[in-house]
């Protein structure tokens, strides 16, 4: 029963104390006394069930703000299309990558084997190997564009997560994530792949330390 | 002591496009002996069954890394004398001091040339 209506029936039953004509000082003083008591718990609940009110309608507006922002988020064409298509771009670029490489190693192999003797055959055959050598390099422009269509999406995806963030005042914790087995074997192992920009260590420094 | 131009050397790489690379940059400055394995546990085993005069690995492979061969064939009394090369991305300098702790005889760090191999090789093995 909610509070109001609790301290509207004791009200009732006082009023009813009262209009029965009772005469004894002590009891006429502790009907006074309840009163004022029920004067300030209705003034107390009622507060009190305002301020609940105040909570919920804000926790509801959160909810309803939250799923709005998650539909803009768009997440499940996030998973179920902006991530497997780059996935299958990155797949397809390592195909055309390899394919190009060993078209182009192949080309190159047999011009090393190339008999040299018979002049106008050798040149006839260098010239063919470096047209298909020209042809394969074409991987790069393929390579090109599936890798902007990668960087597209991941832009994407990082513009609609940071806005979520941001909408949702959502900051990073202080807490790392606890290292995975596979992020603990690369620091073990120091798997630290290729720098961007070139050997971060240069070959000359490098054979410093052997000299 | 001249270098044997037939000795066994085995190439460690598990992209068989770096292994096709080396294998013939080794055969332009003419070693044609060549074996090659596409991670540790792979060389280490055809180490244990063949004596190889150089071995030339990259670092970052699974299951057993560059790092883990050297450091077992530094450990295995059988194997302990085998020069090591390094040809590797990893150019960080905790790499390379790291490498060199464990007992490497050089190290090249990707991408590399014939003459940087070939300088590399002559500093292991001696002029050839």
């Amino acid at each position: 029963m909610p509070a109001a209506n609790v301290a509207s029936q004791v009200r009732a039953s006082l009023a009813n104390l009262k209009a029965s004509d009772l005469e004894d000082a002590q009891i006429m003083e502790v009907l006074k006394l309840a009163n004022q008591l029920t004067d300030t718990m209705k003034l107390f609940f009622s507060s009190l069930d305002q301020s609940i009110c105040n909570e919920f309608n804000y926790i509801a507006d959160y909810i309803s703000r939250t799923r709005d922002e998650i539909s803009a988020l768009r997440p499940n064409d996030i998973t179920a299309e902006r991530i497997p298509s780059a996935g299958q771009e990155l797949e397809a670029m390592i195909g055309d990558t390899e394919r190009a490489t060993e078209a182009i190693m192949t080309e190159a192999e047999s011009l090393l084997c190339d008999d040299e003797q018979d002049f106008d055959k050798y040149r006839a055959n260098v010239e063919a190997r470096m047209m298909a050598i020209i042809e394969a390099c074409s991987f790069q422009d393929l390579a090109g564009q599936r890798v902007s269509k990668v960087v597209t999406s991941l832009r994407h995806v990082e513009s609609r997560v940071s806005r979520f963030a941001e909408v949702m005042g959502v900051h990073d914790t202080g807490n790392a994530q606890a290292e995975t087995d596979e992020e603990k074997r690369a620091r073990e192992q120091l798997l630290n792949g290729p720098a961007i920009g070139g050997p971060e260590t240069s070959q000359d420094d490098i054979d410093a330390m052997f000299d | 002591m001249a270098v044997e131009m037939t000795m066994p050397i085995l190439v460690v790489d598990d992209y068989k496009t770096m292994i096709r690379i080396i294998r013939n940059l080794l055969k332009q400055i003419g070693f044609e002996n060549v074996d090659d394995a596409a991670d540790g546990q792979e060389a280490y085993e055809k180490m244990k069954e063949n004596k190889f005069g150089l071995v030339i690995s990259d670092w970052n492979m699974e299951p057993m890394t560059g790092y883990e061969l050297l450091q077992k064939v530094r450990g295995d009394d059988d194997l302990k004398g085998t020069p090591f090369i390094m040809v590797t991305a990893e150019s960080k300098t905790e790499n390379v001091v790291a490498a060199k702790r464990a007992g490497v005889n050089n190290y090249i760090v990707k991408p590399f040339n014939a003459g940087t191999l070939k300088a590399k090789m002559s500093a292991v093995l001696g002029d050839f």
